[in-house]
C-alpha cells in the first residue's frame, strides 16, 4: 500500500524514546495556527510504499536498535492513511522494530483502532483542553480528539504532548481543564509540555500564509515552569510531567 | 636498572620495542570517570598566565612576537619558561612564549614573507646566507618542476603542495626517549650506521646512511637542549613526570627543527599510563599530581605555534599545528588499550576550557569499555573539541599502536612515515572533461587536448570517459610531482629529529589527496540522470550550466549517487598506483580538504550540479550544504560507502548538530552520540568530527569575538578557534547542514 508522504529524517531524536526513522506523511486537516510544518497539510507529492519504508529502515537498524529506538511516524495528521500506518506498523512488528504514532488525534475513531494494534507508543498532540480555545487554534473542535485520547490510553503508553502558547492557551483555566482530562486517564500516561516557537514562521510565508501568531512571544522555560506549577495546584502529580 | 624496576620484563629491554612496553605493561580501565580529579591551583594559575599570553597573541593579529635573528634549532634558544614555579613540564620552542622563530630548511621565501606579513623583517645575513650559499627546499623544488606541474599548480588543480614549507605528517615515535633515553637509541643508531656500511655503497644505501648519521647529531642535540632545562635524558625516565618530559623534550626537538603541516604527538596517554600506575603504587603521585603532568604537557602543547605566510592560513585556518593524540583503541589481543590516562587526557577540556589543541582524536571501536564511551560522548557534547576514528579498520592494517598524523592519516609508531601529498580538486578535473582540457577559469589548456562533448545536452558516457583520460593525466603529474617534493625535502629539509624516533628501515606511504569529491559526484549524477546543456563562451567554455529536472544527490544514501563517489575513489588511486613513487612509498588517497574547501570553490568555476563559481565546496568527504534532506544517519552511510581500502589516509566527515537535536536529556544525548558513533564505525565510517552547539552561538561569536576566546569547533579533521577563522571561513561554517530536530 502506498501514502502520500513529505520527508523522512533517519536521525531523529524527539519523537520518541532512542533515536528514531520519523516518517513525516502529507495530510492534515486540523490547520493549527501555530504549526511549524504547514508544508505538510496538502497530501501530495511522493508516494512511498511500505515495504519500501521498512528496508529503507533497515538500512539504519544497528542505530535504532543500539539506542532504543525505532520508528515514528509524523506528519501532517498520519491517521488520514491509517490504514498505511496499520501495514506499516504490522510490517515493523514482524521484523521487531520498535514503533511510535505521532498524531493528533483529528481522525475517524476507526482510523486511530487501526493505527494502535502494533503502534508500540502514541505520541498524542494536544493543542488545548478547552474546547474554545481549541477552536480558536484549530478552528475546530476537540471532541472526537478527546475521544480519540481515551482509546489510545486505554491500550497503549501515551505521551501526551502539550504545546504552552504564552497568553493563548496557559492561564489557569486552561491548566484546569487540562488536569481534569488528566485525571480521567491511566496514571501511566506521561505529559510532555513544548515550548511555543516560531520556527514555522518562513514556511507560512514561504507558501503565501499568513502567519496569525505574530504578536505572540515564544515560550520561555519559565512559562513551562509556571504550567507546570498550575498543574501541580490542580492536582496533577509532578512525575507525570517532563 | 631502577628506571625499568617494577616493568615487566619482555623483548622491548633487547631491542627498541615500546609496542611490546605497552603490551607487557599497561593495565586497562573499564570503569567510569568519577576518579578523575580537577586542576591543580599550579595549573590553574599558569594557564590563566597563558590565557592572557594568547589573548595578546589575538590582539596582535594573531602573532605575539617573531624572532627574526636566528633561525630555529634544535639547541638555537636558550631555555624559556612561562613562569617556572608553576610549571610542572617545562621547554618553550624559543625563549619567551608564544615567540615564533624562523625555520628556514623547507623555504627561505616562506621565511622572509612570513616575517614580514607581521610587520618584521629576517635578518639579513640569514637571507643572504639561504639565498645564495644555501639551497632550500623550497628553490630545490622549483628548480625541477616542470612547466606542466607549475601550470597544474597555478590554476589549481593541484593544490596546497608542501613546497615552499616543512611537509609535515610524520609522527617521531617520542616515547622511546622517555622509554630508552637518548644514549640507548643513539647506540642503535650507531649500529644500523655501521651494519649498512658493510653493504654495497650504493644511492639507496649511501643515502641511508647519511640520514642516520644525521639523525645521531639530532640525538645529541637533544640530550643537549634538555640539559639547559637541568635534565639528563640520556638515560630513561624514571618516573611519570620524567617520562611526561622526556617525550615532550622530543617533541620539542621536533617542532623546533621543522615547520611541518602537521606535527602530530602519536599516542602517549596509554604509555604514560603505565609511568603513572607505578607512581601512584609506590606513593610519588596522587590522582591529582597525575593529572597535574598531564594537564601541564596540555597546556605546553598548546602553546606550540609555526610562522606561517598569511596565504597558508588560507588554506589551513586557525594556526592549526595539528598536535593530534591518538587516544584509546582496542588492543590485538582482545584487551582495550583504554586506560586511566585517556580519560585524564581528554579531562584537559575540562580542566583547561575547551582547545583545538591538541587535536584529541578518539580510537573508537563498539567494544571500547561503556564508561569511556560514554565519558567521550559526554566531553564531545559540551565541548566540541573531539573527533572519532574507527579503530576496527584501523587496526588490521596498522597493528595496535598506530598513530594519526594530521587530521586521518594512520601511520605505525617509529616504523612507518608519510609523504605528504595535498590533494587535486576533482571538481576542476570534471570542468576539464567537459571544457576539452581547459582551465575553466584561465581558458588555459591544462589537461591534454581532448573534443568537447557532442550536442547541447552533456551525455553522460561521453562526459564520463571524457573525465577519465583527464583523470589518467593528472594522476601521473601528481605522482611525478609530488615525487619530486620529497626527494628534495629529504635532500635540504630533512627532519633528523623525528626520523631519529623511528627505525632506521623503514615504510613509506605517499598521500595523496582529493577534494570535491561531492560536487564532482553531483555533478555527474546531474548530467546522468538529469538534463544538463552547458552554455559555452566564445572560446567553447562552459561558464553556467542550465539544469533540467531532479538528480540524486550524494549524502541521501542513494545508491545512484553513492556509487559515483566510491567508484571515483577507486579509480583514483588506481590510477595513481600505476605511477612508481619515491623510495617505493605506498600510494595512499585522502577525502579530506582541511579549511582549503572553501579557497578550492573560490577557484572553482560553476559546476553541472548547480553550484556556482566560486561557491565553497563541502569540506572532506561531506555531502553539499544543504542536499542531504534525509537526515545524519542517510548522510553518513553515504560517507560511509566510500571505501576504506580506496583511501588508506583517511575520509574526514564532519557532523554538526543543534544540542537539542541530539536528544532531550543530557542523558538521551550522551547515548544518541554513543549509538551514532558505534553505528557509523560500523558501517566502516572512517572518520567523524562531532560538533554540537547552535548556529546562534557562531553568530553571536562573530559579533563579539573577544568573549569567545575558547570557542572550538571541529572542522575537517581538526579542530579551530572559531573566532581565529577569516570571516569567509566563518560563513562557511555557518552555510553548512546543522541537523536540527522539525
Amino acid at each position: 500500500m502506498k501514502a502520500y508522504f513529505h520527508s523522512v529524517n533517519t536521525f531523529g531524536t524527539v519523537d520518541g524514546p532512542g533515536i528514531r526513522y520519523v516518517l513525516f506523511l502529507s495530510g492534515c486537516k486540523l490547520g493549527c495556527c501555530f504549526c511549524h510544518n504547514p508544508d505538510t497539510w496538502v497530501a501530495n507529492g511522493d508516494a512511498v510504499c511500505s515495504e519500501e519504508i521498512l528496508s529503507d529502515i533497515k538500512k539504519y537498524r544497528s542505530f535504532y536498535d543500539v539506542s532504543g529506538g525505532g520508528l515514528t511516524i509524523s506528519g501532517g495528521e498520519p491517521l488520514l492513511q491509517a490504514d498505511f500506518v496499520a501495514e506499516l506498523f504490522e510490517l515493523c512488528k514482524r521484523n521487531r522494530i520498535a514503533t511510535s504514532l505521532d498524531t493528533g488525534g483529528f481522525a475517524a475513531t476507526e482510523a486511530m483502532e487501526k493505527a494502535l494494534e502494533n503502534a508500540d507508543l502514541v505520541l498524542f498532540s494536544l493543542k488545548a483542553a478547552r474546547e474554545r480555545v481549541h477552536r480558536q487554534l484549530t478552528g475546530k473542535s476537540n471532541e472526537l480528539i478527546l475521544r480519540n485520547l481515551e482509546l489510545a490510553a486505554a491500550t497503549r503508553p501515551v505521551v501526551l504532548r502539550c504545546i504552552v502558547i504564552p497568553g493563548l492557551n496557559d492561564a489557569e483555566e486552561d491548566v484546569a481543564a487540562l488536569a481534569k482530562i488528566l485525571k480521567q486517564l491511566p496514571s501511566s500516561l506521561k505529559l510532555e509540555l513544548l515550548p511555543y516557537h516560531a520556527m514555522g514562521k518562513s514556511k507560512w510565508t514561504s507558501l503565501g500564509l499568513s502567519y496569525r501568531l505574530d504578536a505572540i512571544r515564544e515560550a520561555t522555560l519559565e512559562d513551562l515552569s509556571h504550567f507546570k506549577y498550575l498543574l501541580k495546584q490542580h492536582g496533577v502529580c509532578n512525575n507525570h510531567v517532563y | 636498572m631502577h628506571y625499568w624496576k617494577g616493568f615487566k620484563q619482555d623483548s622491548w629491554q633487547e631491542k627498541i620495542d615500546v609496542k611490546n612496553f605497552i603490551q607487557a605493561n599497561y593495565s586497562p580501565y573499564e570503569g567510569e570517570a568519577h576518579f578523575l580529579a580537577g586542576p591543580t591551583d599550579k595549573t590553574v594559575g599558569l594557564w590563566q598566565e597563558c590565557l592572557a599570553l594568547l589573548a595578546e597573541e589575538t590582539k596582535a593579529k594573531g602573532v605575539l612576537e617573531v624572532d627574526c635573528d636566528r633561525v630555529s634549532s634544535i639547541t638555537s634558544h636558550r631555555p624559556g619558561y612561562i613562569d617556572r614555579d608553576k610549571e610542572v613540564i617545562v621547554g618553550l620552542q624559543t625563549d619567551n612564549p608564544l615567540k615564533r622563530s624562523a625555520i628556514v630548511n623547507s623555504g627561505v621565501r616562506m621565511a622572509e614573507q612570513a616575517c614580514a606579513a607581521y610587520g618584521y623583517k629576517l635578518n639579513d645575513s640569514i637571507s643572504e646566507i639561504y639565498n645564495n650559499h644555501r639551497i632550500t627546499h623550497n628553490s630545490a623544488v622549483f628548480n625541477l618542476y616542470t612547466e606542466e606541474m607549475l601550470l597544474a599548480r597555478k590554476v589549481g588543480i593541484i593544490t596546497g603542495l608542501p613546497d615552499a614549507y616543512g611537509r609535515g605528517r610524520i609522527i617521531g615515535d617520542y616515547r622511546r626517549v622517555a622509554l630508552y633515553g637518548i644514549d640507548r637509541l643513539a647506540e642503535a643508531k650507531e649500529e644500523d650506521l655501521k651494519r649498512l656500511g658493510g653493504e654495497p655503497q650504493i644511492e639507496n644505501i649511501i643515502r641511508l646512511r647519511e640520514e642516520i648519521s644525521w639523525q645521531i647529531s639530532s640525538l645529541r642535540q637533544m640530550k643537549e637542549m634538555a640539559s639547559g632545562y637541568g635534565f639528563d635524558i640520556s638515560k630513561p625516565a624514571a618516573t611519570a613526570k620524567e617520562a611526561a618530559q622526556w617525550l615532550y623534550f622530543a617533541y620539542l626537538a621536533a617542532i623546533k627543527e621543522q615547520n611541518g603541516a602537521a606535527m602530530s604527538l602519536g599516542r602517549v596517554s596509554t604509555f604514560l599510563d603505565i609511568y603513572i600506575e607505578r607512581d601512584l603504587a609506590s606513593g610519588i603521585l596522587t590522582e591529582t599530581t597525575a593529572q597535574e603532568i598531564v594537564d601541564q604537557l596540555v597546556i605546553k602543547l598548546r602553546l606550540a605555534r609555526h610562522l606561517r605566510t598569511p596565504e597558508y592560513n588560507e588554506l589551513f585556518a586557525g594556526d592549526p599545528l595539528w598536535v593530534t593524540e591518538a587516544i584509546g583503541g582496542m588492543g590485538e589481543d582482545g584487551r582495550t588499550l583504554v586506560t586511566k590516562n585517556s580519560f585524564r587526557m581528554l579531562h584537559t577540556l575540562s580542566n583547561l576550557g575547551p582547545s583545538p589543541e591538541p587535536n584529541l582524536t578518539v580510537l573508537w571501536s563498539d567494544r571500547l569499555p561503556s564508561g569511556f564511551k560514554h565519558f567521550c560522548a559526554d566531553v564531545s557534547i559540551a565541548t566540541s573539541s573531539v573527533q572519532y576514528e574507527n579503530d576496527e579498520i584501523m587496526r588490521p592494517v596498522y597493528g595496535d599502536d598506530y598513530g594519526i598524523a594530521c587530521c586521518v592519516s594512520a601511520m605505525t609508531l617509529g616504523r612507518q612515515m608519510q609523504f605528504f601529498g595535498a590533494r587535486v580538486n576533482l571538481a576542476k578535473a570534471l570542468l576539464m572533461a567537459i571544457n576539452g582540457g581547459k582551465d575553466e577559469l584561465t581558458g588555459l589548456q591544462t589537461a591534454p587536448l581532448l573534443p568537447l562533448p557532442a550536442g547541447d545536452v552533456l551525455n553522460y558516457e561521453e562526459v564520463r570517459s571524457n573525465y577519465s583520460l583527464v583523470l589518467d593525466w593528472l594522476a601521473e603529474l601528481y605522482v611525478n610531482t609530488v615525487n619530486i617534493i620529497h626527494r628534495m625535502h629529504d635532500t635540504y629539509a630533512y627532519e633528523s629529529a623525528q626520523l631519529a624516533l623511528h627505525d632506521s628501515e623503514i615504510e613509506r606511504l605517499m598521500a595523496f589527496g582529493v577534494a570535491g569529491l561531492s560536487v564532482a559526484a553531483d555533478s555527474l549524477s546531474a548530467i546522468r540522470y538529469a538534463r544538463v546543456r552547458p552554455i559555452r563562451d566564445a572560446s567553447g567554455i562552459a561558464v553556467a550550466f542550465d539544469t533540467e529536472g531532479g538528480f540524486p544527490c550524494f549524502g541521501n544514501n542513494d545508491e545512484r549517487v553513492d556509487s559515483l563517489v566510491s567508484e571515483l575513489t577507486h579509480e583514483f588511486i588506481e590510477k595513481l598506483r600505476k605511477h612508481a613513487a619515491y623510495r617505493n612509498a605506498i600510494h595512499t588517497l585522502s577525502v579530506l580538504t582541511i579549511t582549503s574547501n572553501v579557497m578550492y570553490g573560490k577557484k572553482t568555476g560553476s559546476t553541472p550540479d548547480g553550484r556556482k563559481a566560486g561557491a565553497a565546496f563541502a569540506p572532506g568527504a561531506n555531502p553539499m550544504h544543504g542536499r542531504d534532506s534525509k537526515g545524519a544517519l542517510a548522510a553518513m552511510a553515504s560517507v560511509a560507502h566510500i571505501a576504506y581500502d580506496d583511501c588508506r589516509d583517511g575520509i574526514s566527515y564532519t557532523f554538526s548538530m543543534v544540542p537539542g537535536a541530539l536528544g532531550k536529556t543530557g542523558t538521551d544525548r550522551c547515548r544518541n552520540l554513543v549509538a551514532v558513533l558505534d553505528s557509523y564505525m560500523l558501517m566502516k565510517g572512517h572518520h567523524i568530527n562531532v560538533n554540537v552547539f547552535k548556529r546562534e552561538l557562531l553568530l553571536d561569536a562573530m559579533a563579539h569575538p573577544e568573549l569567545y576566546p575558547q570557542l572550538t569547533i571541529r572542522v575537517s579533521g581538526y579542530a579551530v578557534n572559531f573566532v581565529k577563522l577569516s570571516a569567509e571561513q566563518q560563513k562557511e561554517v555557518l552555510s553548512r547542514t546543522f541537523y536540527e530536530a522539525m
